[in-house]
């Protein structure tokens, strides 16, 4: 066998050492991930948010780049400067946040408004005639309303404390007569549905056992919020570490990928950047247009500001939420519709006690005009999902990881989608397949 | 020379010094300054267009592109040979071999259009790969670089394109020119 020879040998013999490694490491790397990510999967949550919260910041920084200044420091000011506007928007919104009198008022305005609309509806004619519908409404409404009214009336010592409250408290001025007046009314409310079988005989002791283990103890819940918020902790330490970033963890990637794929890899990885950037900032722009729209609205409607900015920015943030996010804003304006008192519209010729109609006129115009005006504008046509796929993807969102799984639902299936759609695309065009 | 400032000199400044001359960005810098492509640049410059260049090294025969492929990168050899062919069903056609210090797949810089050949290293060839997009945000974060980097392009193209016409004259006798 002369040296050639020899030679090709051995590389035929180091290529399937190669090939063997390579299919070793990656058997053991999926295990690894797969038993981190069961075992770990309390900070996926936080992880995701964190990378989401350095992707949207990425534009900022590379916007606010100064020539002579090292990379680290800009990004330190960049960080400072995101800090100083947050302390201002937090200060801001502080004041707006009830304390925990406004709270306990403003449970008992819930719970008196509530019952008064629900017997409004229910309420039968001078003549003593109901609506053919009364009946209906009563048996259906009936139960929910009394496991409202259980959620909403006060604990025995915040009952305590509101009576104090009431006389005057903690250097706070007496609540208005008419909420103690609420407060009274609250508690003589009477329960609409009677319950067909005494609580106390209907649970077997082997239940009551059974439901005080699975029940948490103080201490559980202590310790479970405490590993939560620990979990919580690596977000920002995420978005800090991502926002230093400055291509190296793109360029590592990158290196651990074969010559052949490359040029390959480069352009998948920027059209994905590309398509969620755009998607990721066009659906918070989206979201930011529907808040102001909603806020503006509702002052407009003589909702007080304060009150106004909340259920703008949550119904705004919500409506990331594609269908729910409506239904949510509908459930936080007309609530609040309900209950809202001593409303004086800026509008001329609106009746303050068809409120609750007006906001959900208000929603529905905010709802065409994000579909017709906003999305189109914002998002283009960048991502179009399928409705059934966006319904589909939100349940399960929604049972895998509750609110949050909804929230990430779409933004998972546009990423899925434009990665799978970009990386077939691209092997068609390089000849891989 | 006091006894701290000479250990301070063995401890710190001279293994730092070695590192700083060792470190893979500066011999990208001292590379890069060899390269008509860049030889416009400052040291500063050259410093930022290395931090955004991809370190590849091929085997002998490993293929760098194939032609047809959407183009996304220009290749720097840093050192090896690679060379340049068409291949046809009539066999293949060497179109040039590349050394140390030249480029290829440059229109790659400009647009996606299919490369025009393939190339392959004739032997173990390191490059510095520019990716057409993070020159592109280049353009963003330091404009007078990207600028200087598209204006050499730019002068490369017209020079090619001189040399093409000079070809084709060449090539059609005179009296066809005359007749139009």
């Amino acid at each position: 066998m002369n040296n050639g020879q020899d030679f090709e040998v051995k590389e035929r013999e180091r290529q399937i050492r190669r090939k063997i490694f390579y299919l070793t490491f990656a058997v053991l790397g999926l295990i690894l991930g797969g038993f981190l990510v069961w075992k770990l999967s309390g900070l996926i949550l936080p992880i995701i948010v964190g990378g989401l919260l350095a992707f949207l910041f990425r534009p900022v920084k590379e916007r606010f780049r100064i020539r002579w200044l090292p990379h680290e420091l800009q990004v330190l000011c960049s960080f400072a400067a995101i800090g100083v506007a947050l302390f201002f928007a937090f200060n801001t919104l502080r004041k707006h946040i009830p304390d925990e009198e406004q709270k306990l008022e403003f449970r008992v305005r819930l719970q008196y408004k509530l019952n008064e609309k629900y017997r409004q509806l229910v309420a039968k004619s001078p003549e003593g005639k109901s609506n053919a519908v009364v009946p209906l409404i009563e048996k259906e409404v009936g139960p929910v309303m009394d496991k409202i009214n259980r959620a909403l009336e006060l604990k025995p010592e915040e009952r305590d404390l509101f009576l104090k409250y009431c006389a005057g408290y903690n250097g706070k001025p007496p609540v208005e007569k008419k909420f103690f007046d609420y407060f009274r009314a609250n508690q003589n409310a009477g329960r609409y549905v009677i319950p067909e079988k005494p609580p106390t005989e209907a649970v077997p002791p082997s239940t009551a056992v059974a439901a005080a283990s699975t029940s948490p103890t103080p201490a559980e819940e202590g310790t479970s919020l405490e590993s939560k918020l620990s979990a919580w902790m690596l977000a920002p330490l995420i978005f800090f570490f991502l926002g230093f970033d400055n291509g190296q963890i793109r360029r590592f990637f990158i290196s651990l990928v074969p010559n052949r794929y490359f040029e390959l890899s480069l352009t998948v990885l920027d059209r994905l950047d590309e398509a969620i950037g755009n998607y990721l900032r066009g659906t918070l722009t989206d979201c930011f247009l529907v808040a102001l729209t909603l806020t503006l609205g509702l002052i407009l409607l003589g909702i007080p500001v304060g009150i106004a900015i909340a259920i703008g920015i949550v119904s705004g943030l919500s409506s990331a939420i594609p269908f729910l996010g409506t239904v949510i804003a509908l459930g936080i304006g007309v609530g609040y519709a309900l209950i809202a008192e001593n409303i004086r519209p800026l509008i001329p010729g609106l009746n303050p006690n068809d409120l609750a109609l007006y906001v959900v006129i208000l929603i529905i115009i905010t709802r065409v005009l994000e579909d017709v005006v906003f999305q189109p504008f914002v998002l283009g046509s960048a991502v179009n999902v399928h409705p059934l796929v966006v319904i589909i993807a939100i349940v399960s969102g929604s049972l895998i990881m509750g609110l949050w799984g909804m929230l990430f639902a779409i933004p998972a299936v546009v990423v899925v989608k434009t990665a799978v759609t970009t990386f077939f695309k691209e092997l068609k065009d390089y000849r891989i397949i | 020379m006091s006894a701290r400032k000479l250990a301070a000199d063995k401890l710190l400044w001279e293994p730092l010094g070695r590192w700083k001359r060792s470190s893979p960005e500066l011999g990208h810098i001292q590379f890069l300054k060899t390269v008509p492509f860049f030889d416009r640049l400052s040291n500063r410059q050259l410093k930022s267009v290395s931090a955004i260049m991809f370190e590849r090294t091929y085997e002998t025969d490993e293929s760098i592109f194939e032609e047809g492929q959407p183009g996304a990168a220009l290749f720097l050899i840093l050192d090896g040979k690679v060379a340049v062919e068409i291949y046809r069903e009539a066999g293949t056609t060497r179109l040039a071999v590349l050394e140390t210090g030249a480029f290829f797949g440059e229109m790659a810089l400009l647009d996606d259009t299919p490369r025009s050949a393939n190339v392959r290293a004739l032997e173990r060839t390191r490059t510095l790969a520019l990716y057409r997009n993070d020159l592109n945000a280049l353009v963003d974060r330091d404009a007078k670089t990207a600028c200087q980097i598209y204006r050499s392009l730019a002068g490369m193209i017209g020079d090619r394109l001189r040399s093409t016409n000079e070809l084709v004259q060449m090539k059609i006798p005179a009296d066809e020119i005359a007749l139009g």
